[in-house]
């Protein structure tokens, strides 16, 4: 027989969701234990923290090659701010008036969101939550009250909220400002690719004969977090450069320090230096992963990663267990309460057969649509979302499951994070918002911290 | 700019590229016109099957028989296109053994060598087979790469005088009396008009035989039938695996490279372009085929894809599948008094040389000059050029440099020297071109990460400048087709990934 280990809380699933119900309930000085297959799609997709892409941009920022330069806006680059002190833009709160009145409307225009089960008050705790964990020098910024603008790998400029100060110098960019670089032999980033959308320069830069290896995301992240790479980086870039006051680079700045990366470059090349997102895996995301874990596993809670959960152990309306088996692992563990916090179908939380889409640890019922040839419209880039991404599991405003009569069926079992169902993130752009604020608030209702 | 040439072929299919070599080589020079990329019809739209003629041994021997003798004349003048995997009939419990007996001696009365094995024997050669099988009749059946048949063919003929132009439509005729003076041809790409002067007009077009027709008032009977086909993520067969029984939904298996190919279906269409597979066709051909190999059942389908049959009716009959699948050359001098065209249609990739050599036998006939054909005895210049098992090892091996060894495509070990290379080699105007030409695309994330880096080199080769967002678009949307009726288990997952970053990181 293993032996049963027993926490207050298990969390399954690593993404953000699970990560940010962990930190809450640690907070609360819970037992907690946190089981995790992976790295969620956290160090996949997220670079920045979306809440709404969706909202009207509240600062009026053209496409870059209208910009004109007469724009009486407060730009960045012409007033240049020491590190660490991003003044302009910077709100008190932790949302924008903009942001803040576009979820209100939001809420009231899609009752059924996860956001609208949340309440504006406690997304605005969850996010000052989140953000609290990045004190400067690597923090995470708003720019202007509601959305900003971010260059990406394809040279579009994307919507986006939370953005950590090695990306603020790429919003609101001028065309004539921008100089973007790449890695020749970097098959992830194409310098020329970004600047010919962007009507800006692009360069490519050789790196030496030395690397004979395949350049990753990742090897790229390490090297930067040399001296003597960073320095060979910065003078290539500085021989370049035409008077162009910002330098755009994948987002790769270093895993670890990249607020100094940057810092570092911006001295050699004597101009501003900003991260631009690109293909999987995601360097910055990876940052906020390692944050999580590393206060995480500082305050005690368990932290099981490469673990995937392989059965639960229900009776009646309860959970009593969970079994982990992932060679050479064979554990259960038990708790009084249990957060499903495993993602969609990339994380596993969520699977599809030829017929159906299943939730395989608990077997809650997953709303979906009828038969298999509603689950996709006909063109991929349709302005309506595919109904298969609103599939998910149904809660009641206390996030745990429920049948289609509103009755709970697990009563010590809570849900978050975009396993959720009536939300599709991707158009959205409200990916890491939903998580925050569902992982926050399935932590405090599932430790009967709200109305219980 | 007025172009002059002997024979004006419109249509890049393999019949169109295979009677531009045959007149190449009869030292007649042509021109063929394409509105698409060679390859962009039915020969590039099939399951890659290189027939023996068992298919039709039965129902259509005069097609049985055209079939194997172009399958050994294949097997001679393309081997560098062809794997020579044999092919089994199999019987199962709920098939005729009358329909087994029937087909053995048609096979034999049609020349089709033909081998019956136990059931021991049959699960021994392919351990993937159904155990409850019955008995297994093997053929000389193979897989052919149609892509680099047809760019072979038109590579020889454009060394020999032939010239093709690609992305290019007729779109009308100068008619006098009784003959075609010229075609009107448009530039698809740059729009630019011009004139073609040729005595003799060859319509190869396929599935789209009566639009072309249509310009010179002239209609066949042509019966459109669809054909569905899925490719799964690994290769479950090593011989072409058939259902021996009369002609049906999902009765074939061909393997193709790393991957094997589940066919077919046969609906009568009305449009040409009806390229649509529904998730039903997908269900139907998953069971049928998985009678044959049960392992079907739970592998991975990387996409669906659908290709226009061009069926010619001489008469009235009411079930495609019975309508032959030999092919139809008409002179319309004879039919309609219009001298100088002449439409050839129907047929099988496997016969496209055959096609091709008795058109250009009648063009020969109509010029009055005696020249024999060579095609069945001059090999493709790609034969003896082939990769060797060593130089396909010594690329896996390949040490990767840093500048231009990086793999673009890792589910196809596409290193982009190679890509550059075609790049720099051919003219492409397109995408699909680059597409048509290369293993990009054709891998288990089909294009998922590697058209945003083809694109990438696009741009660092100054190839490309703003548009490469809607391309990227466009290609998605193309590529959407295919992946669509396949989305549930891992390719779902994998879905959710490329819409992740194409709809999330970039915004698109």
């Amino acid at each position: 027989m293993t032996k049963i280990m027993h926490y207050d809380l298990i969390i399954i699933g690593m993404g953000l969701s699970g990560l940010m119900a962990a930190k809450t309930a640690a907070e609360a000085g819970q037992k907690v234990i946190i089981i995790g297959k992976g790295m969620g799609s956290l160090c996949l997709f997220s670079n920045t923290i979306d809440v709404l892409g969706k909202l009207p941009l509240t600062m009026k920022m053209e496409p870059l090659r209208e910009a004109s330069g007469v724009d009486t806006k407060v730009r960045r680059g012409e007033h240049p701010v020491p590190e660490g002190q991003f003044t302009h833009g910077q709100v008190s709160g932790p949302l924008g008036t903009g942001m803040s009145d576009g979820l209100s409307q939001w809420m009231k225009d899609h009752p059924k969101h996860p956001y609208s089960k949340v309440g504006l008050d406690r997304i605005k705790e969850a996010l000052s939550s989140f953000t609290s964990l990045f004190p400067p020098p690597y923090s995470f910024q708003t720019v202007g009250n509601g959305n900003c603008l971010i260059p990406t790998g394809a040279g579009t400029l994307r919507p986006t909220y939370f953005i950590p100060i090695t990306m603020v110098a790429g919003t609101s960019l001028k065309k004539e400002d921008a100089l973007i670089v790449g890695f020749k032999g970097f098959k992830d980033f194409y310098a020329d690719y970004v600047a010919d959308q962007m009507d800006c320069r692009g360069i490519t830069l050789s790196l030496s004969e030395a690397f004979r290896q395949e350049i990753t995301t990742t090897a790229l992240a390490r090297l930067m977090e040399r001296e003597s790479f960073r320095e060979t980086i910065g003078r290539a870039i500085k021989e370049k450069i035409h008077g162009e006051t910002r330098v755009g680079l994948p987002a790769l700045l270093g895993v670890r320090e990249s607020w100094k990366v940057k810092k570092e470059l911006e001295e050699i090349i004597g101009s501003e230096v900003f991260e631009i997102p690109t293909l999987p895996p995601s360097i910055p995301g990876l940052r906020i992963f390692n944050r999580y874990k590393e206060w995480l596993i500082q305050r005690g809670v368990t932290f099981l990663l490469g673990c995937s959960v392989s059965r639960a152990t229900l009776k009646g309306k309860k959970c009593e267990g969970v079994d982990v088996s992932t060679p050479p692992i064979f554990n259960s563990y038990s708790a009084d309460r249990y957060i499903l916090a495993t993602g969609r179908f990339i994380g596993g939380g969520l699977v599809a057969d030829e017929e159906k889409i299943f939730e395989p640890i608990f077997n809650l019922p997953v709303t979906q649509p009828k038969s298999r040839e509603d689950w996709f419209r006909k063109s991929f880039f349709d302005d309506l979302s595919h109904p298969v991404h609103q599939a998910g599991i149904l809660t009641d405003s206390s996030f745990r499951a429920i049948d289609e009569k509103g009755e709970v069926l697990l009563e010590n079992v809570w849900v978050a994070g975009s396993i959720l169902a009536d939300h599709h993130s991707v158009d959205e752009k409200s990916r890491e918002g939903i998580e925050i604020a569902t992982g926050y608030m399935a932590a405090k209702q599932a430790l009967g911290k709200i109305g219980a | 700019m007025d172009i002059q040439t002997e024979v004006l072929i419109v249509g890049g299919g393999a019949t169109g590229v295979g009677i531009a070599r045959d007149l190449s080589l009869r030292g007649i020079p042509s021109i063929l016109i394409e509105k698409g990329d060679l390859t962009s019809g039915a020969s590039g739209r099939n399951h890659g099957l290189l027939h023996s003629g068992g298919r039709y041994a039965v129902s259509d021997p005069e097609a049985a028989r055209e079939c194997i003798s172009e399958n050994r004349i294949l097997k001679r003048i393309a081997s560098h296109c062809i794997e020579e995997t044999d092919g089994l009939f199999i019987s199962l419990p709920e098939d005729s053994v009358h329909f087994r007996d029937r087909f053995l001696r048609a096979c034999e009365e049609t020349g089709i060598p033909t081998t019956l094995l136990s059931q021991e024997e049959a699960l021994a050669l392919e351990p993937e087979l159904n155990p409850d099988l019955l008995s297994v009749v093997k053929v000389p059946d193979g897989a052919i790469n149609p892509f680099e048949l047809v760019l072979e063919n038109a590579r020889d003929a454009e060394k020999h005088g032939a010239k093709c132009i690609l992305h290019t439509e007729v779109t009308s005729f100068l008619v006098d009396r009784d003959k075609i003076k010229g075609a009107l041809a448009k530039d698809l790409i740059n729009g630019e008009e011009y004139l073609i002067h040729a005595p003799y007009l060859v319509n190869a077009t396929g599935a789209w035989a009566n639009q072309f027709l249509k310009l010179a008032y002239l209609h066949i009977d042509l019966a459109l039938s669809k054909g569905t086909m899925l490719i799964t993520n690994q290769r479950l067969n090593h011989r072409v695996i058939n259902r021996c029984r009369p002609s049906s939904d999902g009765d074939i298996i061909v393997p193709n490279d790393t991957v094997s190919i589940l066919g077919t279906t046969s609906v009568r269409s009305e449009e040409v372009e009806n390229f649509e597979v529904t998730p039903s066709e997908v269900s139907l051909l998953i069971k049928e085929t998985a009678k044959m190999v049960p392992a079907i059942q739970g592998t991975r389908l990387i996409r669906a894809y659908a290709g226009i049959r061009p069926l010619f009716q001489s008469e009235e009959k009411g079930e495609d599948r019975e309508i032959s699948r030999g092919f139809t050359l008409i002179d319309h001098e004879k039919r309609d008094g219009l001298q100088n065209l002449i439409t050839i249609t129907g047929g099988k990739l496997v016969t496209y040389r055959l096609m091709a050599e008795k058109t250009s036998d009648l063009i020969c006939q109509k010029m009055g000059i005696d020249v024999p054909c060579s095609t069945h005895l001059k090999p493709l210049p790609g034969v003896n050029e082939s990769p060797k098992l060593k130089d396909r090892l010594k690329k896996i091996g390949h040490p990767v440099s840093a500048e231009g060894g990086e793999i673009l495509c890792d589910c196809e070990l596409i290193r982009r020297e190679e890509v550059e290379e075609l790049l720099k080699e051919e003219k492409l105007k397109d995408l699909q071109d680059i597409l048509h030409r290369t293993r990009l695309a054709k891998g288990t994330c089909q294009g998922g990460f590697c058209i945003y880096r083809l694109l990438g080199v696009l741009h660092d080769l100054k190839m490309m400048e703003k548009d490469s967002n809607k391309i990227l678009k466009g290609f998605f949307e193309e590529r959407w087709k295919g992946i669509r009726p396949v989305l549930w288990g891992t390719s779902l997952k994998e879905e959710e990934l490329i819409e992740s970053i194409y709809k999330g990181i970039f915004d698109l």
